[in-house]
């Protein structure tokens, strides 16, 4: 009998609902996301973007459905222990330490590990991705600007040597011309093999490195699919617009 | 055959039973007057009954301990500000009538004094071979209300510089005027007497009758100040100034949009709490007839706020209670405790048994008090009850005819008074920067009058900043706001609701713990005048402005038709979500303004709610309202705007009925992001 | 004496005392930095420091002054006493906030620093009910050895005293700037959810801040202890107001801050207390607190403003 040796997907998402004080915020939303994909969340404001991330890191508990990591429930798991695991987070606006240095705050992302031989390693392969970091390593992550402070942030997320690394919103608050070098870094990133979950409000952006994508309005799912079909469709136009009204 | 002793009913005793059926036959108004005036003849027959002076005694400083912890009780609890060093103001009350009636000052005797011996407040005083000095004897009857103004108004020029500090810096500070103020009663000796205390303190006399050292006539003295400072407490905290210290305990920032002038009623609670302290210091000096520094020292304030922590904090009965089981505490059972304590050291021979004297470990207690209440009871033994007059036959039947959707608001200004040509909001150049981010960055916005307008824009676009610059929560950086053809820019929040502008929050500021009908009630603030005289004294004018707001906060809510009416006395915290949504734009809408500014009204409703809520809208702008919204459910946006604003990084980048902008290429790209170069 | 002679005794006076109310003021900033409550009670766990300490040397045989050891029985002793009262005060800081403080973390305004203020009276009342209100003889084995710098005098103890504070300064610098645990505590200090996701384990940072800041404090006990010769119950409340303005002084928050503002406030009180009477000593120091509040709440390091949020 043929036993599927397939590997479950890296993260899932089941019908999940999640409040937010006693809003509801999600609701029975459902993701996939397997190794190597680069997936993308996208949606308007207030859509539930920012509730799947702290979802994913234990900031809030969903009230029903799962959420599994490599096939395993992960919902009763500590911050700590899902990072551990191997899932990096870059958190919406950075959220860098911005008294500590470039250097100690990429050494807080390596925070849960134990190897000081690999985050060496590691270390150098940020520096070898964001060179200009090298020369600034000393200097308060405060004083950087907005751009630059979104690459220490992605360095930080890789310093803790992740299968998965969620981004929240790296886009906001960038020029257009850092948000293409962002996503260009994101795509190189994903090239080295980790599995990327970008959940995004620039949609076109997005859309264009991703493999697939989800498109959130109101907590709900209301479009999934691959990119490229994405990208042509005018119903993301119609969900970020308030034409398109979710099936409730 | 008789049942079975566990079937019997659970009635403790014969008594009870009795009772019990009795009790229930009044209705709970009833009850509650009951239970007063016996606790009043008790305690007005209590010296008849009881035979030592000690007990007597004891329970004329624990009036004395009520009135403080009532006063604390104004300034912590209906104010929620928190003060550590209370005692101070204790201090100056009893300092000030010391100096004014004692031995203390003898300066000496010039023509000068002549008007005020006339008066009785001073004589000339002969002794054998010095020149003659002056004897102040102010009638305690004058100095009761001098000290309490004169605490008052120590209170409020400490209060001007700090009163804006966070809640526990506030407290610091107040602890350090506490510290301060009996040290130097201690170091000025010339004007106290020190250490030593002041001695020769006159005594109170009523029609030539001096109270002298029996305890009886203070304790009924006390016990006046008690019911009378009852009766203010309870008069301030059911009025419009009792409502706004409440808001602004809850959420300060919600009571200065709603119009609340914070600084000056924070100003208002410290200074009668100071007030309360002060005549209270001026009656306890004069009871003991001397005063030193040790007697209003830092644990002098702690013990007053243990009062107040443990009897409940808002809670005018409470605190009471506090006061009366701490006097009790301290004066009887301890003592009781530590005799049994004896006689069980005698039976089991231990000699620390023996000796241990409970009533020492009194501030031991008072810090197990603080941690055991704040860690499970933090609304004290009789918790502030939001007691709400539930609505009487006439407000009933208002409230039955209006109600549901295109009820007419009466007197909400719409035609009158609008000077013709100017926009109802004009904002130049507006700007607000922080540190190297723009956060809004010269806009130029025109609402017209009874106009409803949406801003729209993804996530971190300015908008909220927008509002909060123009609601006055935010300084801006540069431009101008201008409303009604004023310039209004940097206003502070509470003017601007003066002149007509309200707004709700995006996240909701709800002053959770008060009814729904009071959180209404602090919308009308600004367009009320209650004073804190008016409040206490409640004269005719009072009584009628105060039955005006209420008859307005029903019309307001009946709005939301039958959402919100029958919920009047439910705290805020209670209800629906959507219903805080309501609630909060009811609140801002009681405000009477001319321009209103909704921060995502609909945000979690689900598209029933939101299309009754669009409803509302529409007709609040045929009741002569200009709208100006902030929302992102689109739909909701085309449906009932006249036209949309377009924000994007702080700035306007389209502007437009909703259909038109829709299709813009810089909107949608602002939304959808720009596609990738190399797409 | 010479008025420069006066002023120099007083400098050295005003370090030592500067010395102490730094270790105390460090320990209530650290605290503070991560969670932001002012805590009363750090106060009076200096105060049960001393009376830690005071038993340990009690119990090595040291009787009051009469005890002289040098050498390395001197080195040992201090030592072990140091340690004794460290870990004692550390343990009742940890154990306060296990108990009375972690229940309150997301309670909002000042419920906590009531807390605070009654596990401080508990502490108190604890020792005034068991061993009393008399002033309480601290065994000091520190052998008396003067030098005279003109007119003024440097005892041997005070430089033991600058020297370890310094030492203990100078290590809890270190922790915080270079140990994986201070730079997990500079980080849930600046942003306590980003530090989180980074899987930081914040309850478990809480207790170290809590347990450094009380052993400091436990530290400073000593110090007290060996500089004045005595200790009792009352000493927390002193030495308490005038670290707490050193901190503020300082810069609430601010490590380098307490430091400096501690030493600042030491050296204003000998200083001061030369110059006016002493009797007006706690008004100044008060003065001083209520006026940076008022005028410069982010003190003279600091960048925790504590204004209205």
């Amino acid at each position: 009998m043929p036993i599927s040796d397939e590997p479950p997907p890296l993260l899932e998402f089941r019908e999940v609902d999640t409040c937010y004080g006693e809003l509801q915020v999600l609701k029975r939303v459902s993701y996939t996301v397997r190794r190597g994909e680069i997936v993308c969340l996208l949606g308007g404001n207030a859509s539930g973007k920012s509730t799947t991330m702290k979802t994913i890191f234990g900031l809030v508990r969903p009230t029903s459905g799962a959420v599994l990591y490599r096939g395993q429930p992960i919902d009763a798991l500590p911050t700590a222990e899902r990072v551990r695991r191997g899932i990096a987070p870059v958190p919406e606006a950075r959220r860098l330490f911005a008294r500590m240095t470039v250097l100690e705050n990429l050494e807080m992302g390596a925070f849960t590990r134990r190897d000081p031989g690999g985050i060496a390693g590691d270390l150098e392969r940020v520096y070898d991705l964001f060179p200009w970091l090298r020369d600034r390593r000393h200097q308060l992550a405060g004083t950087l600007s907005g751009g630059e402070q979104q690459m220490v942030a992605i360095g930080r997320a890789l310093m803790a040597r992740p299968a998965l690394l969620c981004m929240d919103e790296p886009s906001m608050g960038l020029s257009p011309a850092l948000v293409e070098q962002v996503f260009d870094i994101i795509r190189a990133i994903n090239g080295q093999g980790t599995t990327i979950f970008v959940v995004e409000q620039n949609a076109n952006m997005a859309l264009s490195i991703a493999h697939r994508g989800y498109v959130l309005q109101s907590g709900e799912v209301i479009l999934s699919g691959a990119a490229a079909w994405l990208r042509q469709n005018d119903m993301v136009r119609q969900a970020y617009l308030g034409e398109m009204r979710a099936a409730s | 055959m008789s049942r079975p002793v566990a079937d019997q009913p659970l009635h403790r005793s014969w008594l009870g039973a009795r009772l019990k059926p009795l009790a229930l036959l009044l209705p709970a108004a009833a009850r509650r007057r009951v239970a007063i005036g016996l606790a009043t003849a008790a305690a007005v027959a209590f010296p008849l009954l009881v035979s030592d002076e000690g007990d007597i005694d004891a329970a004329a400083n624990a009036c004395a301990f009520a009135v403080l912890a009532l006063g604390l009780n104004i300034v912590v609890g209906f104010a929620g500000l928190l003060d550590l060093g209370y005692a101070a103001f204790f201090a100056i009350g009893a300092y000030v009538y010391g100096m004014a009636a004692s031995w203390q000052l003898t300066p000496p005797w010039s023509e000068a004094w002549q008007p005020l011996a006339w008066l009785g407040l001073v004589s000339r005083f002969h002794v054998e071979g010095v020149p003659d000095v002056v004897h102040f004897h102010v009638s305690f009857w004058l100095m009761l209300p001098v000290s309490a103004l004169i605490a008052a108004g120590f209170g409020m020029l400490f209060g001007v510089p700090t009163l804006r500090l966070k809640g526990d810096y506030l407290a610091i500070v107040t602890l350090g005027f506490g510290e301060i103020v009996p040290i130097v009663a201690r170091n000025t000796p010339s004007l106290t007497n020190g250490a030593m205390g002041l001695n020769g303190v006159i005594p109170p006399s009523l029609f030539g009758y001096s109270f002298g050292v029996e305890s009886t006539p203070y304790y009924y003295l006390g016990l006046a100040l008690v019911a009378l400072l009852i009766f203010v407490s309870l008069r301030l905290q059911d009025s419009r100034i009792g409502r706004a210290w409440m808001a602004i305990r809850e959420d300060e920032v919600a009571a200065g949009a709603m119009g609340i002038n914070r600084t000056r009623l924070k100003l208002l609670a410290f200074g009668s709490g100071a007030a309360f302290a002060g005549a209270t210091g001026t009656f306890y000096v004069a009871k003991l007839q001397t005063a030193t520094p040790e007697m209003f020292m830092f644990p002098v304030s702690v013990m007053v706020l243990v009062m107040v922590v443990l009897g409940g904090m808002g809670s005018v009965w409470g605190v009471v209670l506090g006061a009366a089981i701490l006097q009790l505490l301290q004066s009887w059972f301890l003592q009781d405790l530590s005799e049994w304590a004896h006689a069980l050291g005698r039976l089991v021979g231990s000699a620390w048994l023996q000796d241990v004297q409970l009533a020492q470990s009194i501030e031991l207690i008072f810090g197990v008090i603080l941690v055991i209440m704040m860690l499970y009871r933090r609304q004290g033994l009789i918790p502030a009850g939001r007691r709400v007059r539930a609505l009487d036959a006439r407000e009933q039947a208002v409230a039955a005819t209006r109600g549901g959707i295109g009820a007419r608001l009466s007197l909400l200004d719409g035609e009158a008074g609008l000077p013709t040509g100017a926009p109802m909001l004009e904002t130049r150049g507006l700007s607000r920067r922080y540190g190297g981010v723009r956060a809004v960055n010269g806009i130029d916005l025109t609402v017209p009058a009874h106009a409803i307008i949406g801003l729209i824009g993804p996530n971190g676009s300015g908008k909220t900043t927008f509002f909060n610059l123009v609601t006055g929560l935010d300084t801006p950086s540069g431009g101008q706001v201008l409303f009604l053809g004023a310039d209004v820019t940097g206003l502070a929040p509470h003017l601007l609701v003066e002149r007509g502008i309200a707004r709700t929050f995006q996240n909701l500021r709800l002053f959770g713990n008060m009814t729904v009908l009071e959180n209404v009630l602090v919308g009308v603030h600004a367009r009320t005048r209650t004073g804190a005289l008016g409040a206490v004294l409640r004269p005719p004018r009072v009584r009628a402005e105060e039955a005006e707001a209420r008859d307005w906060a029903l019309e307001v809510l009946a709005v939301f038709g039958n959402r919100l009416l029958p919920r009047l006395d439910h705290p805020a915290h209670s209800l629906s979500y959507a219903n805080r949504r309501r609630l909060e734009i009811a609140r801002a809408l009681a405000t009477r303004p001319r321009l209103l500014l909704l921060d995502e009204p609909t945000a979690g409703m689900n598209p029933a709610e939101t299309l009754e809520l669009a409803d509302q809208i529409h007709s609040l702008r045929e009741m002569g309202l200009t709208i100006l919204l902030i929302e992102h459910k689109l739909d909701v946006v085309n449906d009932i705007t006249d036209k949309v604003v377009v924000f994007d990084h702080g700035e306007k980048i389209a502007e437009g009925p909703a259909a038109v902008v829709r299709h813009n290429e810089d909107v949608i790209r602002a939304y959808l992001g720009r596609a990738a170069a190399a797409a | 004496m010479s008025f420069g002679d006066i002023l120099l005794q007083q400098v050295i006076n005003g370090l030592s005392l500067g010395a102490m109310y730094a270790l105390l003021a460090l320990g209530f900033t650290l605290v503070y930095g991560i969670i932001e409550l002012i805590n009363f009670a750090h106060f009076n766990v200096f105060m049960m420091g001393s009376f830690f300490a005071m038993w340990v040397l009690q119990l090595l045989g040291v009787e009051g002054q009469s005890t002289v050891l040098t050498g390395w029985p001197l080195a040992g002793a201090l030592i072990l006493a140091l340690a004794g009262t460290m870990l004692g005060s550390g343990v009742l800081g940890v154990v306060i906030e296990r108990l009375a403080l972690r229940p309150m973390r997301n309670v909002r305004g000042t419920a906590a620093m009531i807390t605070t203020i009654g596990v401080s009276y508990i502490l108190f009342n604890i020792i005034l009910l068991t061993i009393g209100a008399d002033t309480q003889n601290f065994p000091n084995p520190m052998p008396v050895v003067r030098w005279h710098l003109g007119g003024a005098v440097l005892d041997l103890r005070e430089v033991l005293l600058w020297s370890a504070s310094l030492v203990l300064m100078a290590l809890l610098h270190l922790f915080v700037r270079h140990s994986r645990m201070g730079k997990a505590m500079q980080a849930t200090a600046q942003d306590q959810e980003a530090a989180r996701m980074m899987g930081v384990d914040v309850d478990r940072i809480v207790l170290l801040a809590f347990f450094i800041g009380s052993a400091l404090a436990g530290a400073a006990g000593l110090v007290f202890g060996l500089y004045y010769n005595f200790t009792s119950f009352l000493i927390g409340y002193t030495a308490g107001l005038r670290a707490f303005t050193a901190a503020v002084l300082g810069g609430i928050g601010s490590i380098g801050g307490a430091v400096l503002g501690g030493f600042a406030i030491g050296l204003i009180e000998s200083i001061g207390g030369q110059l006016l009477a002493v009797r007006w000593t706690d008004v100044i120091i008060f003065s001083i607190l209520i006026a940076i509040l008022v005028f410069r709440p982010t003190g003279l390091l600091g960048r925790m403003a504590p204004q209205k949020s």
